[in-house]
């Protein structure tokens, strides 16, 4: 007789617990009584790391089929809006150094190869300020929508800022009283095995023995399920991504209504780069670095000479990093979302993203009996293991491409031997074409080819296009997309409120679901 | 211009509206809001649809005169060619304003600059006497039931939002000329949902009243073709 997946129990009450919690619950409809039910144990005792600000787009399709009001998340995750983010000093650290990664396509992405033309003709302007309308919208510290814009509608593109600590109540709250989460504060003190090698039960100090048919290891940098009691090893990817280690603050605006950045700003620095997230009442900052590359002191002084005289005032916490992920994810009956399964560094907000992706991919592919899991775990495997190569491989990306000179942090980043192969590649072909669909042809791929052209030519790549000259004869209609995109800034400019405006409406109005 | 000033016996006594230029002032609105009480006479004829206010993203319910700004198909060389003329219009060039010596108490307010006060032809507001003609007492009857109005009709319109009855009208409009028009920004009742209300939120509907002005609304949404009907008129100068 099969075994049916009748019951999960999720370990760990963080964005990632939560997260995977509220994606199952209401896809398995959790809170009826033939649907799959949901435990999620959390630690009364630890508290969640709770730095994970930046989300992506994917964010709002998360929220929207967990049932929960776009209106009611940002008031009461102090959430506003992210349209990218701003990458300052990264190419050679002068003051006016800095590029664009939007959250669009370049204009008329699929009409068009634009890079070639840009490089040619229009690269008096930047890359980004000449393919898309959203980078001046951030300049002006524009919003992305309207209050007449719908609930999760959009103008521009965007995804959130957010209150981490503040976000896990609330999906916690949602999980509970909508969704039919069973919620369990207890400490994991035990882990007990099947014969078969699968986890039976977890026993917990508070609430004693807990059976499950599927467990989920949200459990942090710990991995208690996956990494400690199923030894699945951990993958360095130290030798390619050199941050190792954090240290935050919190800096409250100088005013109540001072203007709130709606995009990320990333700041290179000598060993790392600083970043700066916009919520509600205060800002978000930390610089990430490699403590090969500089120590922790001389760190918090370059953090404290970013923040300004603000910093006298301000707690700094030290967050270590361990780049790299679990060799596997699913094991036996057990899978790790979030920190658990890995963590490389925050650049491009790829934490959230996986959890959600992989919240995704166990509610829809969820095994209906356990004789299917081995299969299922399989799957899950591999596109996780793709998923996590080609985020190591954008993320370093970043660095390969600067011409820093600061400090060994930036020629070590440009050392080949620190670069994977398959970048490598990539880089070579780029040489005399711009990347496109045809570079990412997998159904699991994160960052898409439009992304890669914001990094390359924001950094100062430049193509030998010589080669392909003869295939180049859509120059009026490159043309047109760069005084297209011209006309849409205009517009844009005009339309949109300013994000600390929009916010305000946002907190007193409300948006309408329609 | 406007000069907005309160209405006073003494200093407006001489004062004559003419009605028909009084009206005549809305030929350059496309649309209007309008108040539950009127829903069924408005239904002869005109759409009630919804919009947002463009600074709060409240909806409000209102109805179509045109498809653009400036644009108003029931005004003809001045005069209203429809069988009913909205509260909003009927009132000019009358309105309330807060009293500045009462709290929470309304005055009659007046625009002192009105095209439909520049003539020596029309109704007098006040007689010799000083005292309120029946003109103006119809005037007070219509600020009265749009004041009311406007509380009952914005509860209405919360209760439609809450319970998710309310869908974006996706208008592609291709005129006689050939010109097409696409109209956002407007709302309506979402029928599949309201046929799939849950019970109580029937019951509830019902209660309050809102079942009749609902189905009125979902009926009057078919006069947009005779709006276009209108507009087709128009373009060949009829």
């Amino acid at each position: 007789m099969n075994t049916a997946i009748k019951s999960i129990v999720i370990v760990g009450g963080g964005t990632a617990g939560w997260i995977t919690a509220g994606r199952i619950a209401a896809k398995h409809k959790s809170n009826t009584s033939a649907g799959i039910k949901v435990t999620l144990i959390e630690s009364p005792t630890i508290n969640i790391i709770g730095v994970g600000e930046g989300t992506w787009p994917t964010m709002r399709t998360t929220l929207m089929k967990m049932g929960i009001s776009e209106t009611e998340f940002m008031r009461e995750c102090d959430a506003t809006f992210k349209q990218g983010a701003k990458f300052a000093k990264w190419v050679d650290g002068t003051p006016n150094d800095f590029y664009y990664h939007p959250l669009m396509l370049p204009q008329g992405f699929n009409k068009v190869d634009l890079p070639p033309y840009w490089q040619t003709e229009f690269s008096h302007q930047s890359f980004s300020d000449a393919v898309c309308f959203q980078e001046q919208v951030c300049e002006h510290g524009l919003a992305p929508k309207l209050i007449t814009t719908a609930e999760y509608a959009s103008v521009a593109n965007y995804a959130y800022h957010l209150n981490a600590g503040k976000f896990a109540t609330f999906l916690q709250k949602h999980c509970v009283n909508k969704l039919g989460v069973n919620h369990i504060l207890g400490d994991v003190i035990q882990i007990n095995s099947a014969e078969n090698g699968d986890i039976k039960s977890v026993t917990t100090a508070q609430q004693g023995e807990i059976f499950g048919d599927l467990f989920i290891d949200c459990t942090g940098f710990s991995s208690l399920l996956l990494g400690e009691h199923l030894a699945v090893p951990f993958v360095d990817r130290s030798d390619v991504l050199f941050i190792d280690t954090a240290i935050a603050a919190q800096v409250p605006y100088e005013q109540e209504d001072a203007p709130i950045a709606s995009h990320t700003i990333s700041t290179g620095q000598a060993a790392g780069w600083i970043w700066d997230i916009g919520l509600i009442h205060r800002r978000g900052t930390g610089y990430v670095y490699s403590s090969k590359h500089t120590s922790h002191d001389e760190a918090e002084q370059t953090l404290r000479d970013y923040i300004g005289p603000a910093a006298k005032d301000l707690n700094f916490r030290k967050i270590p990093i361990q780049s790299g992920h679990r060799k596997l994810f699913w094991k036996n009956n057990c899978v790790a979302v979030g920190l658990s399964a890995g963590f490389l560094e925050p650049l491009e907000a790829s934490a959230i993203v996986l959890v959600e992706l992989s919240a995704e991919m166990i509610a829809e592919q969820l095994p209906a009996c356990r004789e299917v899991m081995d299969i299922t775990a399989k799957r899950f495997n591999e596109t996780f293991l793709y998923r996590w190569d080609r985020i190591v491989d954008f993320l370093k990306l970043h660095y390969i491409l600067s011409k820093r000179s600061d400090n060994s942090f930036w020629s070590d980043n440009r050392n080949p031997e620190t670069i994977p192969e398959s970048l490598q590649e990539l880089m070579q072909l780029w040489r005399y074409r711009s990347p496109g669909n045809q570079d990412f042809t997998s159904n699991n791929e994160v960052f898409p080819a439009a992304s890669y052209q914001y990094v390359l030519y924001g950094m100062g790549f430049k193509m030998d296009a010589s080669l392909i000259a003869h295939t180049l004869d859509a120059k009026h209609l490159a043309a047109e997309q760069i005084s297209q995109n011209a006309a849409t800034i205009k517009k844009a400019l005009n339309m949109l409120p300013t994000n600390r405006e929009l916010m305000k409406k946002i907190h007193e109005f409300g948006f309408a679901s329609v | 211009m406007s000069n907005l000033v309160a209405l006073h016996n003494n200093a407006h006594q001489s004062l004559k509206v003419n009605t028909q230029l009084a009206e005549a002032q809305g030929g350059n609105l496309h649309m209007i809001p309008v108040v539950l009480s009127e829903f069924l006479k408005l239904a002869v004829q005109f759409p009630i649809v919804l919009t947002k206010n463009k600074d709060t993203g409240r909806f409000s319910c209102i109805t179509l005169f045109g498809f653009q700004t400036n644009e108003n198909l029931f005004v003809k060389n001045g005069e209203w060619d429809s069988l009913y003329i909205p509260l909003q219009i009927r009132r000019q060039p009358f309105f309330l304003g807060n009293s500045s010596d009462v709290e929470n108490e309304f005055v009659i307010c007046i625009d002192t600059d009105h095209k439909s006060l520049q003539s020596d032809i029309g109704e007098q507001v006040f007689d010799t006497t000083g005292k309120e003609t029946p003109y103006l007492e119809n005037i007070k009857a219509i600020l009265a039931e749009l004041m009311n109005g406007e509380a009952s009709t914005e509860n209405f319109v919360k209760t439609l939002a809450e319970l998710n009855l309310l869908q974006p009208m996706r208008l592609e409009i291709t005129f006689k000329n050939e010109d097409s028009m696409r109209v956002d920004g407007l709302y309506t009742i979402n029928e599949d949902r309201l046929k799939t209300l849950e019970i109580e939120a029937i019951t509830q509907l019902h209660q309050k009243n809102y079942l009749s002005s609902i189905y009125t609304m979902i009926t009057s949404v078919g006069h947009i073709y005779g709006l276009i009907e209108r507009k087709n008129k128009q373009l060949s100068g009829n």
